[in-house]
């Protein structure tokens, strides 16, 4: 029976709600019954539900292939063209981006097995609430739907954050919680003001309204306070100070999931608001052209470099993942095909990646008990795949031209080209190289015992950290190396078609998209190795040549120190710049 | 519909936020958020409201009765639940903080550098920046 296998018994008008109502399903089944049930039960049902989360999004990605599936909560259809309920609507690009974030949460169970004694599963309820409100979020075509989605993904990420209970996962909480739910507001009042001018919820409505309206000072500030909202989410500069300060003292598997996919869900939130909703107004895509592209390549750069100052692990990947929320920014900033698919690309890609990346900091906790770069130096003997593992996710995240990542950056870079932003290319190619040098810097520092003989130095400042050690190594890797090896193993023909046909639905208009030169992935690769290269051999160098280099580096980046406080108080001063600055832009364009 | 709702939510989401850029205790924090996210139901019930409109019930009304917009009702209802949840979460959240470090004030709880606590700008260094590059 073919037909049963390939699952053609499901109608397709009833998939859409399946892959969110799975999850929170489950989650009131392990909150009632998880106390009773022995051992790993949580971990197996938690596994499980992501993995079929995954494959029903898969489903409706397929069966989205030539048109969106539709689906309206309690048979609330249009009527007369008015719709009065709240739908979901699922492109193909849309079914693929949940299905990859079904994938991350399944990758992070199983890497997560063991990782909490005794939590009666709360931490498997807290991730599926999250798995849930993330495929709410990517499915909805109402923006209070949207809204409501993104305050259950922050709630959820908020708790996970501080379940470690210590002072520093407790600090970057407050800090965390505290600007999102300033994001949240900001979002509620944009939603308020949209609705005041179009009188609808639903995306293609308001699409119309802000068609009919032309310039008009309410749709651009509701756009300017939506937009603002999904770009703390995804940390662009000046927004980003939250998420080096959440994503360093989270749980690993949590991190993997914040780095992976929350913070490029606010990116895919502002693709799709601009591609769908706000394109009609000349207004929002003069000032998207100008301020997505100018915040993109700062976030890029300053991201990078940030990474590159650090030496606790996990604070460096998240400003690593500050820096390629940047490049993606760039795509939208395009406000083209080539753009948007890229965005879509890089988005699943970095997540495969930077996925991975965390689990094997993840796996020094576990192992080694130590986070601190210098202090691990050498420590990776025993744990070789391990360094294998982050050696490659460097090599990938700084271009080395291989898998989904690699050609995502490449429709990026070709649609920024085509568009005539040599600048941002440039920007996309130090940031990912500077990215990537700090990596590779790490992995050679710690499985390879490069770089100096710390002495003194080797005592970390921050506090003691360690995970739970007595995991088996291979549970760590497994899904690890299988994130990796997802990103590689994309078929590269397979993957262009698709983007080519499901990103014109996506962005509901038509076009085509080239891609980038090709020696520019090889241009940031050899930054990297030269920058990686230069911090583990720099005691070697003779001094006429290290201390000049050194110099001019020195005036940067005790600027980006200072300004990198760790005070909440600070960092809502920002927001208030960058809304200021969106909100100026709009005002001129 | 007058202008005075939109300057009141305006004051409170600038007061608010002014509050929490210069707060020193976390408790006063979250009531300074709380004033920004009154500024969202102040916004969202002047766009709903018409003059001489009655509660959307159409209970002892006939239908067609002017009555003031219900969504936007719908949507302040659910804010206040948002806004309860993430008060209790960030008071638990305070809670701990002050059971384990028995301090409410954010300039000496920097996450990630630990002997914070000093100066407010620049007082402290980035842990281990200079060794690295």
């Amino acid at each position: 029976m073919p037909d049963w296998f390939s699952l053609g018994w499901i109608p397709s008008a009833v998939l859409p709600p399946l892959p969110v109502a799975l999850p929170l399903a489950m989650c009131a089944t392990l909150l009632a019954t998880a106390h009773l049930m022995p051992g790993r039960w949580p971990d197996i049902l938690a596994s499980l539900t992501a993995l079929a989360v995954a494959a029903l999004c898969g489903l409706i990605a397929v069966r989205a292939a030539d048109a969106p599936l539709v689906y309206w909560f309690g048979g609330w259809t249009p009527r007369a063209g008015m719709p009065l309920g709240i739908g979901f609507s699922v492109d193909a690009a849309s079914g693929w981006v949940a299905a990859f974030i079904g994938t991350l949460f399944a990758a992070s169970f199983v890497f997560a097995w063991g990782f909490f004694e005794e939590t009666h599963g709360h931490f498997q309820i807290l991730m599926l609430l999250f798995l849930a409100a993330m495929v709410g979020f990517v499915f909805t075509r109402d923006l209070f739907n949207l809204f409501v989605w993104f305050e259950v993904m922050s709630v959820a990420a908020f708790a996970l954050t501080a379940y470690h209970l210590d002072e520093s996962a407790l600090a970057g909480a407050l800090n965390f919680t505290v600007t999102n739910s300033l994001a949240g507001f900001l979002m509620l009042g944009g939603i308020g003001l949209i609705y005041a001018r179009a009188g609808t919820l639903d995306f293609e409505e308001l699409a119309r309204a802000v068609a009919h309206a032309g310039r008009d000072p309410v749709t651009a500030g509701a756009f300017c306070l939506v937009a603002t909202a999904l770009m703390i989410k995804a940390a662009v500069v000046p927004f980003q100070f939250w998420l080096a300060d959440a994503h360093a003292v989270a749980p690993s598997p949590v991190s993997v999931i914040f780095s992976g996919a929350m913070v490029s869900l606010g990116l895919f939130g502002l693709a799709k608001l601009t591609a769908v909703v706000f394109t009609g107004s000349d207004q929002v895509r003069g000032a998207v052209s100008l301020f997505m592209i100018g915040a993109g390549s700062a976030t890029a750069l300053v991201g990078g470099w940030m990474a590159v100052l650090q030496r606790h692990l996990k604070r460096l990947l998240a400003f690593s993942t500050i820096s390629h929320a940047g490049i993606m920014l760039l795509g939208i900033g395009a406000l083209s095909q080539g753009g948007t698919g890229g965005l879509l690309l890089y988005l699943v890609g970095h997540g495969l990646v930077k996925g991975a990346l965390f689990m094997v900091a993840g796996i020094l906790l576990a192992t080694r008990a130590g986070i601190d770069e210098i202090a691990l130096r050498g420590l990776g003997h025993g744990i070789g795949p391990a360094g294998i593992a982050m050696a490659l996710g460097g090599l990938l995240l700084c271009g080395l031209p291989l898998g989904l990542l690699d050609q995502g950056t490449r429709v990026l870079q070709g649609a920024l080209l085509d568009g005539g932003h040599p600048f941002a290319v440039a920007a996309t190619v130090v940031g990912a190289g500077l990215t990537g040098a700090a990596v590779l810097r790490a992995a050679g520092r710690i499985f390879l015992g490069l770089g100096p003989d710390p002495g003194n130095e080797a005592q970390a400042p921050s506090e003691a950290e360690r995970e739970k050690a007595n995991r088996p190594l291979w549970l760590m890797l497994a899904p690890c190396l299988v994130l990796l090896a997802l990103n590689i193993s994309a078929p590269e023909a397979g993957v262009a078609r698709l983007a080519a046909k499901a990103t014109p639905t996506f962005m509901h208009q038509g076009g085509g998209f080239g891609h980038g030169p090709e020696w520019l992935p090889w241009l940031s690769l050899a930054l990297a190795l030269v920058i990686a290269a230069f911090a583990l051999g720099r005691h070697k160098l003779p001094r006429w040549f290290s201390r000049p280099v050194r110099a001019t580096q020195l005036a940067p980046t005790r600027l980006l120190e200072q300004v990198h406080s760790g005070l909440i108080g600070d960092y809502v001063t920002w927001v208030v710049v960058g809304l200021t600055i969106l909100a100026g832009l709009l005002a001129t364009s | 519909m007058s202008w005075l709702p939109y300057a009141v939510a305006a004051w409170l989401f600038g007061i608010g936020l002014f509050g929490i850029s210069t707060s020193r205790n976390y408790i006063h924090l979250i009531g300074c958020l709380s004033v920004c996210q009154s500024a969202t139901y102040v916004l969202l019930l002047g766009i709903g409201y018409r003059w001489d409109a009655i509660a959307p019930i159409f209970y002892d009304h006939p239908p067609g009765t002017p009555a003031v917009d219900p969504v936007m009702q719908a949507l302040v209802l659910t804010d206040i639940v948002v806004g309860a949840t993430l008060t209790a979460l960030l008071l638990v959240l305070t809670l701990q903080v002050y059971k384990r470090s028995g301090t409410l004030d954010p300039e000496r709880l920097r996450p990630m550098r630990k002997n914070a606590g000093g100066g407010r700008v620049g007082a402290r260094q980035e842990p281990g920046a200079e060794a690295q590059l």
